[in-house]
């Protein structure tokens, strides 16, 4: 049973390199004249892929390695787009991947053994929210939010690693299945998404809540809680809507972009003709137009790859992406305490939501907030804390078959 | 911990929704949206598809190339052999000045983007005709339409012409028009042109109707009272109403007016006393049922003509400017041409259509028009009573002009008052009354009256557009 899974997790793997062989093959061809350039990307890749899941598959024992499978299948498509799209920005995020890798290795086996540590989880929750403060106070502003901050020639956006201290926090403080005050835990998660409105992250701030609903009811199995929380949010959206320019953009953006778009339709109208041009079968590899899509290689790197590869491509990684959330749920349930189940639940969502969050913005089924395709978009600290927080789960799913295997 | 997993479960299955959620979604979206979203002026891939496509050509209804692109040297040019009558009809394609009438309304069939089926498009590529955009036939009649834009000599009008058997249009003539080939050296004299002839009046213009509009008085007085038929109205020459004063034309003596003479002359008083008879609820749905009030689903740009409801209470003023086609009423020429089409077709309202059929590289053919069953908005009896009295108005009222020796043509004129000085001329009509071939309508702004003015233009489309019948 392990062989033959190992031989479809090696066959997987392979195929995935040879995707990207042909990919920038591909690319190669676009350039007048030939060059090479786009193969030595592949070469690259791959080799850190293959040292990837060769240490993965043999330092970390009892660990799920169709996770490392799935999320390099994704980075790959996302270099291939970066590269298409400029290849400078490939060179340094292919650089993000390999230092992903490696902090997704480290992660896994650190938390193998920290999970037997009991933090208090105050500790988390303090950790987030001088996460979340930092760059309100010095922080630069960028695409409309101020959620970065610059630190010589690097920029890094905190609330990446809030997202898992935050899980953390509520994992840990509701480890028991009980709440000890509702008013105290509703003004924790209140603080939190607070201070992501004031650096104007609405994407964030839904799903830090969002989250957080998620693992409440869970732990508590209160419906009334879940059901609470959802209108509370129906109501503030309500309110944002009457009382913040920024928000009622957004929404009228989504509800009639054509209304305007030269102005706040612009990026989502750019959005949508390029997923209608890819119609099912995509214009091929190189045959698009990402430079007419704002932010492609960021917000917007879901259209720029349905244009090129159309609803069938768009389509297999909407389920490539289903089945990276599927793999973090069933860690969660395989999970032995019901920390480790929280944790992996709250990561698995926190993943599950943003996904759905960007791939449903830019395609207009629901408003658009700016927040990152995992593994996909450009940037070092969606790439690297993405990989820290699948490092997480494969510890935890780590850490449950090592004491089967030792029991 | 039971429980634990039980809620994680639950959470799962609202993802699987929310992830199923995406990709039905987008489904939907390449299904349904894709074409809009394509053939948007807004999306700039068109002009990338302009570069590598040969844009289709657009032939009339007998094969006459009216829009081409040629190629001289390495250069496409994209050419119009009808010249200046065609000009607000076709429109224009180019890059420096976008796109206009059907160039833009047809864009994206004359691109070949809207083809969507894989197979054609992978047969396409086997057979090397993908470069090609799709051609379009129209129903139009090329000669037709140059004899009806000369009439027009230079003056501001328009002119619609339908087949009232299927709502085919026929001519549909704006003037002054304009030649769209070699746009850059002509731009700026034809953006600044006081008599605009970028706009395609046909479809664009709204205008009061005037007397013209008396056929749909008439017809809501006589289906809802039909005894006026039989009537007497006596008329001091003017009506005072509210104050206002409203006369009828120079030449009408005061006195007696049967239905017959009121309508031969286009008596304003009598026509008024009708209106005031059928009232404004009738008026106002007859006008609706005319295809008033509703946005023109058809193959190319409408502007909507308008009547707005007259208030019930105090609306006297109002209602006795409707009834004789003044006051708030504005009505396109090609809304006018439907109006003389409900009658010559014995009450059937149908919609007019300017595409024939479209022909892929492929040879397959896709027909624009979608059958519907006409819509009966008048009962027959009503029709033929009004096309006897409009027969009579050219016979011996004041649409003489239009009268043709041995072929009965069935008309109504007017002479619609407006803002800009002399009245603008209309007329309606269609002929054969007997067996009706074509309906037209024709304004020609500011020219004084309808039976001199607009009358000989309908009368010369008639009989060209009929002999060419019996030569075919």
């Amino acid at each position: 049973m392990e062989l033959k899974m190992e031989a479809i997790y090696n066959k997987t793997i392979s195929a995935t390199a040879l995707i990207g062989f042909i990919a920038f093959f591909l690319l190669s061809l676009k350039t007048v004249p030939f060059s090479p350039a786009p193969l030595y990307g592949a070469i690259a890749f791959s080799t850190i892929m293959f040292a990837g899941y060769f240490l993965t598959n043999h330092i970390l024992y009892g660990q799920d390695p169709a996770l490392f499978i799935l999320s390099s299948f994704i980075s790959q498509l996302g270099l291939i787009m970066l590269y298409r799209i400029n290849p400078a920005a490939f060179s340094k995020q292919i650089n993000w991947y390999a230092l992903g890798v490696l902090a997704y290795i480290l992660s896994s086996a650190i938390i193998k053994y920290w999970v037997k540590v009991k933090i208090n989880p105050y500790f988390f929750l303090a950790a987030t929210l001088v996460l979340l403060a930092m760059p309100l106070l010095f922080g630069v502003e960028r695409g409309g939010s101020r959620s970065w901050i610059q630190l010589a020639n690097y920029s890094f956006q905190p609330s990446e690693l809030a997202k898992i201290t935050f899980v953390l926090f509520l994992a840990e403080k509701l480890r028991s299945g009980k709440i000890e005050s509702i008013l105290r835990l509703s003004g924790e998660i209140l603080a939190v998404t607070i201070l992501l409105m004031m650096a104007r992250d609405l994407g964030g701030a839904m799903l830090f809540y969002m989250t957080a609903l998620a693992i409440v009811f869970a732990a508590t199995s209160r419906m009334d809680i879940a059901a609470a929380g959802l209108a509370a949010a129906g109501t503030a959206a309500v309110f944002g809507y009457y009382l913040f320019g920024h928000v009622r953009i957004r929404v009228e953006a989504w509800l009639n972009p054509w209304q305007d778009v030269p102005g706040r339709g612009y990026q989502i109208v750019q959005s949508l003709f390029a997923i209608a041009q890819g119609g099912f079968f995509g214009t091929g590899l190189g045959m698009g137009h990402p430079e007419y899509i704002p932010a492609v290689a960021t917000d917007f790197i879901f259209s720029g790859f349905s244009e090129e590869f159309g609803f069938m491509g768009a389509a297999a990684l909407i389920v490539v992406y289903f089945l990276l959330v599927y793999r973090g749920i069933k860690i969660s349930l395989s999970a032995k305490e019901s920390f480790l189940a929280l944790a992996a639940l709250g990561i698995a969502t926190m993943f599950g939501l943003q996904i759905f969050t960007i791939i449903g913005g830019v395609i207009k089924l629901i408003p658009m907030t700016g927040v990152t395709l995992p593994f996909m978009s450009y940037g070092g600290s969606s790439m690297v804390m993405s990989f820290i927080s699948l490092g997480i789960l494969n510890g935890i799913r780590q850490s449950g078959r090592g004491e089967e295997d030792d029991g | 911990m039971d429980r634990l997993k039980k809620n994680t479960k639950i959470i799962f299955g609202i993802f699987c929704g929310l992830f199923v959620s995406l990709i039905i979604y987008l489904s939907y979206f390449t299904a349904y949206e894709r074409d809009r979203l394509i053939q948007s002026s807004y999306n700039r891939r068109l002009w990338e598809q302009e570069d590598k496509v040969l844009r289709g050509t657009i032939y009339d209804a007998r094969g006459r190339p009216l829009a081409d692109t040629v190629i001289e040297g390495n250069v496409k040019k994209r050419i119009y052999p009808g010249g200046e009558a065609f000009g607000p009809l076709i429109g224009y394609s180019d890059r420096r000045f976008g796109r206009a009438g059907l160039e833009d309304a047809l864009n994206g069939e004359l691109l070949g983007v809207t083809e969507k089926d894989p197979m054609v498009l992978l047969r396409q590529k086997i057979l090397g005709v993908a470069d090609r955009g799709n051609d379009v036939y129209l129903t139009i009649d090329s000669q037709l339409q140059s004899t009806a834009y000369s009439l027009f000599r230079g003056r501001r009008g328009a002119l619609a012409a339908l087949d009232p058997n299927t709502g085919a249009v026929l001519a549909l003539v704006s003037s002054p028009g304009y030649d769209a080939s070699n746009l850059q050296n002509k731009w700026d004299g034809l953006l600044n042109n006081p008599d605009k002839p970028l706009i395609n009046r046909a479809t664009q213009g709204l205008y009061p109707p005037g007397s013209a509009f008396k056929i749909i008085t008439l017809a809501a007085a006589l289906c809802s009272h039909p005894e006026i038929e039989k009537k007497i109205y006596y008329t001091p020459g003017y009506v005072k109403i509210n104050g206002r004063i409203i006369r009828d034309y120079e030449n009408l003596w005061p006195g007696d007016y049967d239905l017959n003479t009121a309508f031969r002359y286009s008596s304003n008083t009598v026509f008024i006393q009708i209106g005031q008879e059928a009232g404004a609820d009738n008026l106002f749905s007859m006008a609706e049922a005319f295809g008033f009030n509703a946005n023109l689903d058809t193959d190319i740009p409408v502007a909507t003509s308008t009547m707005p409801r007259p208030p019930s209470l105090g609306g006297d003023v109002e209602l006795a400017e409707d009834s004789i086609g003044q006051g708030k009423i504005l009505a396109t020429p090609l809304q006018m041409a439907r109006v003389a089409l409900v009658i010559a077709s014995g009450g059937r309202l149908v919609t007019p259509y300017v595409i024939q059929k479209i022909v892929t590289p492929l040879g397959l053919e896709k027909s624009m028009h979608k059958a519907e069953a006409p819509r009966i908005v008048l009962e027959k009896t009503v029709a033929d009573k009004i096309k006897a009295l409009m027969v009579d108005v050219v016979k011996s009222g004041t649409g003489k002009p239009a009268n043709i020796n041995g072929i009965t043509v069935a008309g109504k004129t007017g002479s619609a008052e407006n803002p800009h000085g002399k009245t603008h001329a209309w007329f309606v009509g269609f002929a054969p009354a007997e067996d009706p071939k074509i309906a037209v309508a024709a304004v020609v702004e500011n020219a004084g009256g309808g039976g001199a003015n607009a009358g000989p233009i309908v009368r010369e489309v008639m009989l060209k557009y009929l002999n060419s019948l019996q030569n075919k």
